[in-house]
């Protein structure tokens, strides 16, 4: 279905090969996961194959890639839409009509098919996607799966051989992902669908997929079986880490296949953390609209207090309010009743100077953050503005995420670089709290694993950190208490062991694969078989 | 074949434009019938016609493709908000600097288009339709290709430099064409400074002189400093974003064959 022959790639106004030599076929009725680390060629692999690269973006190919039979160097990206559906990073971002409805026949009516046509292929994604209840309504009122569930829809309308997500997954809570997830599954079986995509959060993905391409650097590149690949790959979800440690011969794909084994585990007594007596953030009784002028409440009645020290996660559904509450610590929320304070101040009357030693605050889009026209320049400012040493902000990037040329634009950085340029920046200040939303959207496990190492750090030295996630791995490695927010509301608010045992959605898989022991991790895992 | 077409009609788009300026100078008016000007509206939409029909021959010559006519859709869309902010206040118009900066980075004849569109669309938008709109729409169209007489290579400080001396020029560039396109309207005959249909030339264009500087510089001069100002504080940041649209929309994909790539890696 898709092949590639001695494939190399070199980007506009660059030297570094992303690809090179690149070989391999995919076979028709295959569902591909394509992994690697952050920034290492996963999302150009994907637009390589309907040809957006180079077509779009410029570039030198060599090589050859068919798609379907057809060459994607004869074949501009427009020519291919009907053996070739995209859906992109961030859907919200590519939906041009308002109403469910009209976006899943808008490509259509871009490719003049006629009414008729239109009519019956837009009720059968509809009825594919389960989305006829939701025909009618506004795009930007749906939940983040349900947005998925569209942009897919969208991109099976005009009936493709081959569908391609990057990262489908990582903007949603575990149940959306986990509907979304199985909405493809079902799509490979019954339509015979060859789907890629490329994902980080691999727990919640290698259970449907049949094969994995491992990219490892821009020359080495290999494509094989997922226990094939997971047994010797650098990058492996909880689940298969734990086997390794457990000494398991063949590696489980699924939770179900790691309890067969009947691993004699003790359970895992914990310890209260000790906490500081000095209270860093207050809340009391808040309650927040969306927007000044919106009657519907984002927040209702939200009261809580935090000390210092403490490293806390915020969980719950897409929309429910997290990221309301978190802007509210920066005083970026309209408050309708209640108050906030951080360090005895009410953030929202803080001078810039004040704001910046006190809270440091990375939204949702971290590239919102960058101004500057290179990494170097970027980091250059954000160390005078944070009045640190020259070269601080840069050490911390580089230390995160390895070694990027600091001359590049940072909007042309990857997702996970971006995140962590922006989180750079806001650690040289060394604020007293730090508040992240969706932290590990884009970041591999490598990665994730130095963010963890380095907020436990900065926590260890009487620091807040407060994030907001759907990463239940990233809560259960990191975070000693949990808050649950439902609606508006404040619904459980406890230590993590309670929190993500409570429920086997936001279960992580560790605890899944050994349960009522009070195990998260492979590390807390490892401690208790020592 | 489309190419040499496309650059014809800009060519006569700008003759016939010239014209329409001066035509009053050396022809008797009188004679044309044309006493009302309202008449001249029609032009209007004939330019825009002519600017689209530009932009079209150009998509088909493979010149253009949807990336660049996406950002001359957000310049004219932006452009045109600022028409709006500046709509009525005496030369506060903050509308120039975007210009002049978006037809540095993309060139002359995108500029032409975008500027010409964008007079359109604002006077849609705030009903500014009228005898002026065609000589605004030339005018803003011409602003927008002199920036491309500012030579490429130089530093960024020259560059802002000179781009402040060239938003000034065109603030009183703007403000003469305004004129002349109203003065042999404005005054009625009886005036010293009146035109008079049919005198000379040099007498017509001296009497027009005097009244331009008589009258002009209370718009003018507001406008060529907001103009000069705005660009000092934005060349950088808007220029440079500018800038990096234009080289995604000039990245030009290649392809190589396998053997081809093999001898360049050699010869490395």
């Amino acid at each position: 279905m898709i092949e590639f022959k001695n494939v190399s790639l070199i980007y506009p106004n660059s030297e570094q090969t992303v690809i090179e030599n690149l070989s391999f076929k995919l076979t028709e009725g295959e569902f591909v996961l394509v992994i690697g680390e952050t920034g290492i060629g996963k999302s150009s692999i994907l637009r390589l194959m309907n040809g957006l690269v180079p077509h779009h973006t410029g570039g030198i190919l060599s090589g050859e890639i068919e798609v379907a039979g057809r060459s994607t160097r004869l074949l501009r990206p427009g020519e291919l839409s009907d053996v070739i559906g995209v859906v992109p990073q961030n859907p919200i971002n590519g939906f041009v009509c308002e109403v469910v409805e009209d976006e899943i026949a808008f490509t259509l009516e871009t490719l003049g098919v006629p009414l008729e046509v239109m009519r019956k292929r837009v009720e059968e994604v509809l009825d594919l996607l389960a989305l006829a209840p939701l025909r009618h309504r506004e795009i930007s009122t749906l939940s983040g799966g349900e947005q998925q569930r569209v942009a897919i829809a969208a991109a099976l309308v005009t009936q493709p051989k081959v569908l391609l997500l990057d990262e489908p997954t990582s903007a949603l809570d575990p149940i959306a992902a986990e509907e979304v997830l199985s909405i493809l599954h079902r799509l490979v079986h019954d339509l015979g669908l060859t789907i890629i995509i490329a994902e980080h959060r691999l727990e919640r993905v290698i259970q449907f997929v049949d094969r994995i391409l491992l990219i490892k650097g821009s020359a080495d590149v290999q494509l094989g079986s997922t226990r094939d690949i997971l047994a010797k790959s650098h990058i492996a979800p909880p689940l298969v880490e734990l086997a390794k440690v457990a000494g398991m011969k063949e590696i489980p794909l699924t939770v179900r296949e790691f309890r067969r084994s009947e691993l004699e585990v003790p359970p895992m007594r914990r310890s209260a953390p000790k906490l500081s007596d000095e209270t860093v953030i207050e809340v009391e009784s808040l309650t927040c609209a969306y927007s000044d002028g919106v009657a519907e409440y984002a927040l209702r009645n939200i009261s809580l207090q935090i000390k210092s020290g403490e490293i806390i996660a915020l969980m719950g559904r897409n929309g429910a309010g997290k990221s309301t509450l978190l802007k509210s610590l920066v005083g970026l929320s309209p408050i309708k009743s209640g108050q906030v304070r951080v360090l005895g101040g009410d953030p929202s009357r803080f001078n810039s100077r004040e704001l910046i030693s006190s809270v440091g605050y990375v939204p949702q889009e971290p590239g919102d953050l960058l101004i500057e026209s290179t990494v170097q320049e970027e980091c250059k400012r954000a160390d005078i503005d944070n009045g640190c040493d020259e070269g601080k902000t840069l050490s911390i990037f580089t230390s995160l995420v390895g070694n990027v040329p600091v001359s590049i634009h940072p909007r042309d950085l990857s997702e996970g670089q971006k995140l962590t340029l922006a989180l750079s920046i806001l650690l040289s200040a060394h604020p007293r709290v730090i508040v992240l939303d969706e932290p590990t959207r884009g970041l591999d496990y490598e990665a994730k694993r130095k963010l963890v190492k380095i907020l436990k750090e900065i926590a260890s030295n009487d620091r807040t950190v407060l994030l907001a996630t759907h990463d239940v791995e990233l809560v259960a490695e990191l975070s000693d208490r949990v808050l649950f927010i439902a609606d508006g509301e404040l619904i459980s608010d406890g230590p993590v062991e309670e929190a993500l045992t409570a429920s086997p959605a936001f279960a992580p898989q560790v605890a899944k694969a050994l349960p009522n022991r009070g195990l998260l991790t492979v590390s807390d895992v490892k401690s208790v078989l020592e | 074949m489309i190419k040499y077409l496309s650059n014809l009609l800009f060519a006569l788009v700008n003759i016939l434009g010239i014209a329409l300026f001066t035509w009053p100078l050396f022809f008797d008016i009188n004679r044309f019938g044309l006493a009302e000007l309202s008449q001249a509206t029609w032009l209007a939409s004939f330019f825009g016609v002519i600017a689209i029909a530009i932009l079209v021959l150009q998509i088909n010559a493979h010149l253009l493709d949807s990336k660049t006519v996406a950002i001359v859709a957000v310049l004219v869309g932006l452009i045109s908000a600022l028409r709006l902010l500046g709509a009525g206040a005496v030369g506060i118009e903050p509308m120039w600097f975007l210009l002049i900066l978006a037809a540095r980075a993309l060139g002359s004849q995108l500029g032409f288009v975008v500027a010409i569109l964008s007079i359109l669309v604002s006077a849609l938008i705030t009903g500014g339709i009228g005898p002026w709109l065609p000589f605004q729409v030339l005018a803003a169209g011409w602003i927008a290709i002199g920036v491309g007489l500012i030579p490429k290579r130089i530093s960024f400080q020259m560059e802002r430099v000179v781009l402040m001396i060239y938003g000034v020029f065109a603030a009183f560039l703007f403000g003469l064409l305004m004129d002349l396109q109203l003065w042999p309207w404005l005054l009625g005959s009886d005036t010293q400074l009146s035109y008079l249909p049919g005198a000379a030339v040099t007498e017509n264009l001296s009497r027009f002189l005097t009244f331009h500087i008589a009258t002009a510089l209370s718009w003018d001069l507001p406008r060529a400093l907001i103009t000069a100002t705005l660009i000092f504080l934005t060349a950088r940041p808007v220029l440079g974003a500018f800038k990096r649209a234009k080289s995604r929309l000039d990245a030009v994909a290649t392809w190589r064959t396998v053997n081809e790539r093999a001898k360049e890696q050699r010869a490395v």
